[in-house]
C-alpha cells in the first residue's frame, strides 16, 4: 500500500481512512471474529428488547452481575452493610456463629445458594455463546447460499458456452465439408488437388 | 508561596507512571516556590508496605515528609471488597471501605495535611483515585489543587468520586479527553481547570548508533518502553506481532525495554532488553523505527511524548481514547482497534521510512509546542496563581457554592 507524502502535509486521519478501506476490500464479505461477536450481541439485542430487557444486556450482565444475579459467598448471611456498626454487628454474628448453629445448619443453604449463583453466570454464558455460535453459523449458512447462487450462476454460464462451442464446431464441420472437398488438414490435400483434371 | 505536593509513592527509584510525574512537577515548581512533598513510607504498588524510613529525607534538593502505611494491602480482602463495589449493590459505605483496602492506607499522612494546612499556600494532589488524596483532599478542601491521573477503567464512576471532582479549587488535567471524561461524570465545569500534561528529563544527547551497536539490533524494529504487563495490552501485543510476522513475512523485531511481569513469548523477532537507564533508554528511541503503545488505560503516556521529541512515530492502542486522540491532534502516528488495522498500520509504518519521518517530525512540532516546561510550568503557574485567589476567598469556591463539597468526608 503506497501513499502520496506532500511536504509535512500527513493526515493520520485520512491514512486510516485507507487503512480501513484496504481491509474491507480484503475481507471482501468475511466477517472477522470480533464482527460477528458484535453482530450476535446485536441479534440477542433484538430478542431481548422485544421482552423488554436492557438492550445492552450482556455487557451489563458482566459490568454489573450484581442487579442481574447474586453473589453469595460463605460469609455473605453473616455480613452488614451498615459501615462501622456493621462491623461491630458482624463480629457479634461471627461470636454466636457456633451457637446459632445448635438450631440449624446454614451449610446446605449456603452451599445451595452459592452453586445457583454459579450456575445463573454459566447459564447466561452458555446462551451467549449459543446465540454466538448460531449467528456464526447462520452467516456460514448465508455465506454458503451465496457461493451456491454463484456457482449455479456460472455452471449455466459454461453449459451456454458449451453448447455454443458444440454448435459451432457442427457448423465448422459442417462448412469445412462445403469448402475443403473432404480433405483433413495436413493429409496431403495438395497432392489430391494434384490428381485434379487441369 | 509555599506548595505541597501529597502522593501516594515517592521516590527516585519508583517508575510508576503518577509517581514520577509528580516528582518530575515539583522538581520544576522549586524553582518557583517553596515545595515540599508529602507521601507515604510505601516503595510498592501492590503491597503498599512500608519501605523507606518515617520522616524527612531531601531527594534532588526537595524536602520529602514520609509518614507510615498503618497496614499493608491484603490482596485477598481487596479482591473481594472490588468484586463487590464493581459487581454488586452497595453503598458509599462500601466504597470507601474498598479505598482503605486499596491502599496507601495511611491516616497519619492525612492528619498531617490537616494540622499543617495553615503552613502551605497550596496542596497538590496526585492520583484521585486513592487513600491520601481523597481524604487529604477533603481536609485542605479550599487550599487544593487536583492532579487527576484519570483513566478510562470506570473506577471514577463509583459515586464517591464524582464529588471528589467538584471539591477543588482548580484541577490539572493531563488530556482534554480526560478532562472530558471528569467533566461528563462530575459536572465540574465551573472548577478551574487546564489541559497540562507533563515535560520530560530530556537528554543533552542521543547516540542511536551505539545503543544498536551494543543491543545487537540491526534492522529495522519497533520499541515497546515500560512494564511489560496484561494491563498494559502487552499480551495482546505479542499476540499480534507474532501473526503479523508470520502472515508478512517481515522481519521487523519488537524490543522491550521494562521489567517483565508476565512471560514474554519465545520468538525470533522479540528481543527484551530489560530495565535500562533513562540514558539508554533515549538512545533506544532514537534508534528504534516507532514506538509501539498498546496499553488500553492511560491518562497520559509519557514514554508516548518522548518518542514525539526523539521524532518517532508512534503506533497505539485506538481503543484508549487519550493515545487516539493524542496521536490525532499530533498527526504523528497511528492506531489500531483490531489485529487487521495493527497489521495494515505496522506494514505501512515499517515499509514507508518517508512517511515515519513526517509522522516524527510532526510529533515534535506537537511535543514543543505543547509539552516543553516552560509551557507546563506557565499553566501551573497560572493554575496555582487561580486556584490562590478563589483559595483566599473560599466562600466564592465553585464547590461550595455547587453545595457538594460536603459529600466528601
Amino acid at each position: 500500500m503506497t501513499f502520496e507524502i506532500k511536504s509535512d502535509d500527513v493526515d493520520v486521519d485520512a491514512i486510516m481512512r485507507m487503512i480501513r478501506k484496504r481491509i474491507e476490500e480484503k475481507k471482501q464479505g468475511l466477517y472477522t471474529d470480533e464482527e460477528i461477536r458484535e453482530i450476535a450481541e446485536h441479534r440477542l439485542d433484538a430478542v431481548l428488547d422485544a421482552h423488554e430487557f436492557n438492550s445492552d444486556f450482556i455487557s451489563d450482565f458482566r459490568s454489573q452481575p450484581g442487579r442481574w444475579n447474586y453473589h453469595f459467598g460463605p460469609e455473605t448471611i453473616y455480613r452488614s452493610s451498615r459501615g462501622g456498626v456493621g462491623g461491630i454487628l458482624e463480629g457479634i454474628r461471627r461470636v454466636l456463629r457456633p451457637l446459632q448453629k445448635l438450631f440449624w445448619n446454614p451449610n446446605p443453604m449456603i452451599a445451595a445458594l452459592s452453586r445457583q449463583s454459579d450456575l445463573n453466570t454459566y447459564y447466561v454464558h452458555l446462551l451467549h455463546n449459543l446465540a454466538v455460535e448460531i449467528t456464526r453459523l447462520n452467516l456460514e449458512v448465508q455465506d454458503l447460499k451465496n457461493r451456491n447462487l454463484q456457482l449455479q450462476g456460472r455452471l449455466e454460464f459454461q453449459a451456454r458456452r458449451e453448447k455454443t462451442l458444440e454448435e459451432m464446431v457442427v457448423y465448422r464441420e459442417d462448412s469445412g465439408v462445403k469448402a475443403g472437398g473432404g480433405g483433413k488438414p495436413g493429409a496431403g490435400g495438395g497432392g489430391a488437388a494434384g490428381n485434379e483434371p487441369a | 508561596m509555599k506548595l505541597a505536593f501529597v502522593v501516594q509513592r515517592y521516590g527516585l527509584d519508583i517508575a510508576g507512571g503518577a509517581e514520577y510525574h509528580c516528582r518530575l512537577v515539583a522538581e520544576h515548581m522549586a524553582r518557583h516556590a517553596e515545595v515540599e512533598v508529602l507521601t507515604t513510607c510505601a516503595a510498592d504498588y501492590l503491597t503498599w508496605a512500608n519501605h523507606y524510613p518515617e520522616g524527612l529525607e531531601v531527594l534532588n534538593g526537595i524536602p520529602v515528609r514520609r509518614f507510615k502505611v498503618k497496614r499493608p494491602r491484603d490482596p485477598g480482602a481487596f479482591a473481594d471488597w472490588t468484586d463487590r463495589v464493581f459487581r454488586a449493590s452497595h453503598d458509599p459505605a462500601d466504597e470507601l471501605r474498598w479505598l482503605e483496602e486499596q491502599g496507601p492506607f495511611s491516616p497519619r499522612l492525612v492528619r498531617h495535611v490537616a494540622r499543617h494546612r495553615d503552613d502551605h499556600d497550596l496542596f497538590i494532589f496526585f492520583s484521585y483515585r486513592y487513600y491520601p488524596t481523597y481524604h487529604g483532599l477533603a481536609a485542605v478542601r479550599d487550599k487544593a489543587l487536583l492532579v487527576p491521573t484519570c483513566e478510562e477503567d470506570g473506577i471514577y464512576r463509583l459515586s464517591i468520586f464524582p464529588p471528589l471532582f467538584r471539591v477543588p479549587r482548580a484541577i490539572v488535567y493531563n488530556s482534554v479527553e480526560e478532562r472530558a471524561l471528569i467533566e461528563t461524570v462530575s459536572d465540574n465545569q465551573d472548577v478551574p481547570g487546564d489541559v497540562v500534561g507533563v515535560g520530560s528529563a530530556l537528554p543533552e544527547a542521543l547516540d542511536a548508533e551505539g545503543f544498536r551497536r551494543r543491543s545487537g539490533l540491526t534492522g529495522t524494529y519497533a520499541l515497546y518502553v515500560g512494564r511489560i504487563d496484561e494491563n498494559k495490552g502487552c499480551r495482546q501485543l505479542f499476540e499480534f506481532f507474532r501473526r503479523y510476522r508470520a502472515e508478512t513475512g517481515s522481519r521487523l523485531q519488537l524490543a522491550l525495554i521494562g521489567k517483565a511481569v508476565i512471560e514474554i513469548p519465545p520468538d525470533a523477532g522479540i528481543v527484551h532488553l530489560g530495565f535500562l537507564s533513562d540514558e539508554e533508554k533515549w538512545n533506544a528511541l532514537a534508534a528504534c523505527d516507532l514506538l509501539v503503545m498498546p496499553s488500553r488505560l492511560e491518562s497520559l503516556s509519557m514514554v508516548t511524548l518522548e518518542a514525539w521529541w526523539a521524532q518517532r512515530p508512534v503506533l497505539v492502542n485506538g481503543k484508549c481514547e487519550v493515545l487516539r486522540g493524542q496521536t490525532r491532534r499530533a498527526n504523528a502516528g497511528l492506531y489500531y482497534t483490531s489485529y487487521e488495522e495493527f497489521r495494515e498500520a505496522l506494514a505501512l509504518l515499517e515499509s514507508d521510512a518517508v512517511l515515519r519521518s513526517h509522522l516524527g517530525k510532526n510529533g515534535r512540532k506537537y511535543f514543543d509546542s505543547h509539552y516543553t516546561w516552560d509551557i507546563v510550568e506557565s499553566k501551573y503557574l497560572s493554575l496555582i496563581a487561580r486556584a490562590s485567589q478563589i483559595a483566599r476567598a473560599p466562600d466564592a469556591g465553585p464547590a461550595r457554592s455547587k453545595g457538594d463539597a460536603a459529600s466528601v468526608s
